[in-house]
């Protein structure tokens, strides 16, 4: 249920990284439409601070527009009267109080001035207008003179001069372009900056998302991990918690199930084994009453087939478990002579107690190969049974080591009558099946060497990988 | 009454046979059903013989609280599951180990060799043929005629690691990496060496020994 909400979960657009990514896109193409004429207007407002800030900035327009007003006003005065001339002037005089004004009629002579100025003649000879004229085109103030009349018509003129300043801006044209440039200097940066970060946003969390992965828990799986965006990377994130959690639930089923195997195992093993224990205490009980001597016999009989039954309920048991790979073996490089004479010497007793005459021929060298020690022991477990059951009539167990031709074999051979003779117990099989399976798994194995005469069981290398362990 | 132990099973019919048995050689037998009351029964006991599977609590952990509340007492497990799985499990903790069905010889044989075992490790002097050795005092007698054999701290750290072990074989390996407490070294002459002088100093005839028995091939053994 979990899982399947997990899944369904709509990533919203916002939400993602494409629609980021496309925001930056975006941006990148709105840079040229957008950037340019905002900066430019940004530029302008900036002009604007930076100038003549002040109202009088260019109140009189530029010097252009006065030059045609003033030539206009003079087409619209008679020269013949010079009462409307003065008027005019003096109107003028009002409208740009900075300026100074005067006028010559057609005679040459100097008629009003406002205010009066100096250096002007009384009257004009041709020499004193274009000495003046020469002396006051382009110069400061900016003078205007325009002939009365209408088409330039009359010989009278008239001048006005305004300061220069009034007409040029202080500050020049194109004071405002590194600001422009540093503008979109900026905006150029912000938007690497903008990208670059979103990049490196998206690879912190990629690296993130990377050694979480590897990071293991106690289990030997991988740890989920805490969800911080659900965008891309978030559902992948999510997506990796659902398969851990996955394998930690089937992980999960199997330990379970390898569990039910063992306790279902061990239950039978119980419930097979109990009544065997009190059968064996019934037959114990007997030997006390007074028995014939075939009674007697039959009591030594039962106790036998009771041990060995019992036994071989361990055995199917153990293989059963061993087989199914419950029982995994962990190979280390030990000393084998050691775990031989350790297992003889368990079972030394035993061999004294039914008379078999115990050959021990060990080098004291160690002889290493790579063995699970458990299941080493194991095998030579079964391997003694056997001759206790079946090669009791031979009173003799020898164990010994020989140079073989795939190294060094170690031996244990009996005298009884050989696997093919009538034994009294019979029912070997699964003993030696576990034996068998132990050694393969061990990468040894047995050879068997069976006459009348006795049993020779050898245990060697399978191949030559073991070789080289005794070389280290 | 005798010796007293503690005995937990929960199957009645082997539970009875197994108390009887056991009273008929001379032990007192407490006789549990379940593991609960464990602990407070071992009161006085000086082994106990506890069933794997058990109701309730098993074996292992009545086996565990057992020896956590007195390190000392042996356990002798019972056990009737595959031997594979029980010697992974069981043999951490418990002293000795025997599956069903057992024969009720081998049972008597196995508490015998524990009970000794732990009496080596008392104060009471342990007898072995003509010796009578007080393992707390680091004391060795000869019984008939009190002379008292001195013996060097290694000499008697073998002698008093073989009493605890009566009646085992051990291997060369076995002894040398108890008493050196080091990985014993393939060819390594030292234990050898030492055994002789333990046997000059403690066998009647050094050549033929009855204390200090050797089994060829395996290593040695002191039998009760």
């Amino acid at each position: 249920m979990k899982k399947l909400l997990g899944r369904s979960r709509v990533v919203r657009f916002r939400q993602t990284l494409l629609s980021r990514y496309m925001l930056i896109i975006l941006f990148a193409f709105l840079f040229i439409p957008i950037i340019f004429p905002l900066a430019s207007v940004v530029y302008m407002v900036i002009e604007e601070q930076s100038g003549n800030g002040n109202d009088d900035y260019l109140k009189y327009g530029n010097s252009a527009a006065l030059e045609s007003m003033w030539h206009r006003e003079a087409s619209l005065l008679d020269e013949g009267a010079p009462e409307q001339v003065d008027r005019k002037l003096r109107e003028m005089k009002g409208r740009y109080p900075e300026g100074s004004f005067f006028w010559v009629d057609m005679a040459g002579a100097t008629r009003l001035q406002l205010p009066p100025q100096e250096g002007l003649p009384d009257r004009w000879t041709h020499t004193d207008a274009i000495r003046y004229m020469k002396a006051n085109i382009d110069g400061d103030p900016f003078t205007v003179v325009a002939f009365l009349g209408p088409d330039d018509a009359g010989s009278g003129f008239m001048v006005m001069q305004l300061p220069r300043s009034l007409l040029q801006l202080s500050t020049p044209i194109g004071s405002g372009t590194p600001y422009y440039i540093g503008f979109l200097f900026v905006m150029f940066a912000f938007f690497i900056l903008l990208s670059l970060l979103f990049f490196r946003h998206i690879r912190r969390r990629l690296l993130r998302l990377q050694s979480a992965m590897t990071m293991r828990g106690n289990d030997g799986l991988p740890m989920p991990i805490v969800l911080t965006k659900y965008d891309e990377i978030g559902q992948l994130e999510a997506a990796f918690n659902e398969m851990t959690e996955q394998l930690r639930g089937s992980k999960e089923r199997e330990r379970a199930e390898e569990e039910l195997r063992k306790r279902l195992i061990a239950n039978l093993s119980h419930d097979l084994r109990t009544p065997l224990t009190v059968m064996n205490s019934h037959v114990y009980s007997l030997r006390g009453e007074p028995l014939s001597a075939q009674g007697q016999s039959s009591v030594k009989q039962l106790e036998q087939k009771i041990g060995s039954l019992g036994s071989l309920i361990d055995n199917l048991l153990t293989y059963t478990l061993m087989t199914s790979g419950k029982y995994p073996l962990r190979l280390d490089r030990l000393d084998v002579l050691r775990l031989v004479r350790e297992s003889a010497a368990a079972w030394y007793p035993l061999w004294e107690q039914e008379g078999i005459e115990p050959d021990i021929n060990l080098p004291d060298e160690p002889l290493f190969w790579r063995v699970d020690k458990e299941g080493f022991r194991r095998v030579l477990d079964n391997l003694y049974q056997n001759i206790v059951r079946h090669a009791r009539s031979g009173q003799y167990i020898g164990i010994s080591v020989e140079q073989g031709a795939r190294g060094r074999t170690i031996v244990i051979s009996d005298r009884g009558a050989g696997m093919t003779g009538e034994s009294a117990g019979k029912g070997a099989g699964i003993g030696l099946a576990i034996v068998d399976y132990l050694l393969s798994e061990m990468k040894l194995e047995r050879r068997t060497e069976s006459t009348e005469g006795g049993t020779r069981i050898l245990i060697g290398s399978r191949a030559e990988e073991q070789h080289f362990l005794n070389e280290i | 009454m005798g010796v007293k132990l503690l005995y937990i099973e929960d199957d009645k019919e082997i539970g009875s046979f197994v108390r009887s048995h056991l009273e008929r050689h001379g032990y007192e037998v407490e006789w549990l059903t379940s593991g609960e009351t464990a602990v407070q029964a071992a009161a006085g006991c000086r082994l106990a013989i506890l069933d794997v599977m058990l109701p309730g609590l098993d074996g292992f952990t009545v086996g565990q609280r057992l020896k956590r509340s007195e390190p000392s007492l042996p356990i002798l497990m019972l056990s009737a599951r595959a031997s594979i799985d029980d010697k992974l499990q069981g043999l951490q903790f418990a002293d000795d180990y025997l599956t069903k069905p057992f024969h009720p010889d081998e049972l008597t044989a196995r508490i015998e060799v524990l009970l000794r075992r732990t009496a080596a490790a008392g104060t009471e002097p342990v007898a072995i043929k003509h010796l009578l050795v007080y393992e707390q005092e680091n004391r060795v007698v000869v019984r008939d005629s009190g002379e008292e054999i001195t013996l060097t701290g290694k000499q008697f750290h073998i002698f008093s690691y073989m009493l605890r072990h009566l009646g085992q074989i051990l291997t060369k390996e076995q002894i040398y990496e108890a008493v050196w407490g080091e990985s014993y070294i393939e060819g390594d002459k030292t234990l050898m060496v030492h055994i002789r002088y333990l046997r000059e100093k403690i066998e009647r005839d050094p050549s033929s020994p009855e204390v200090v028995e050797t089994v060829r091939g395996i290593g040695y053994r002191v039998r009760p």
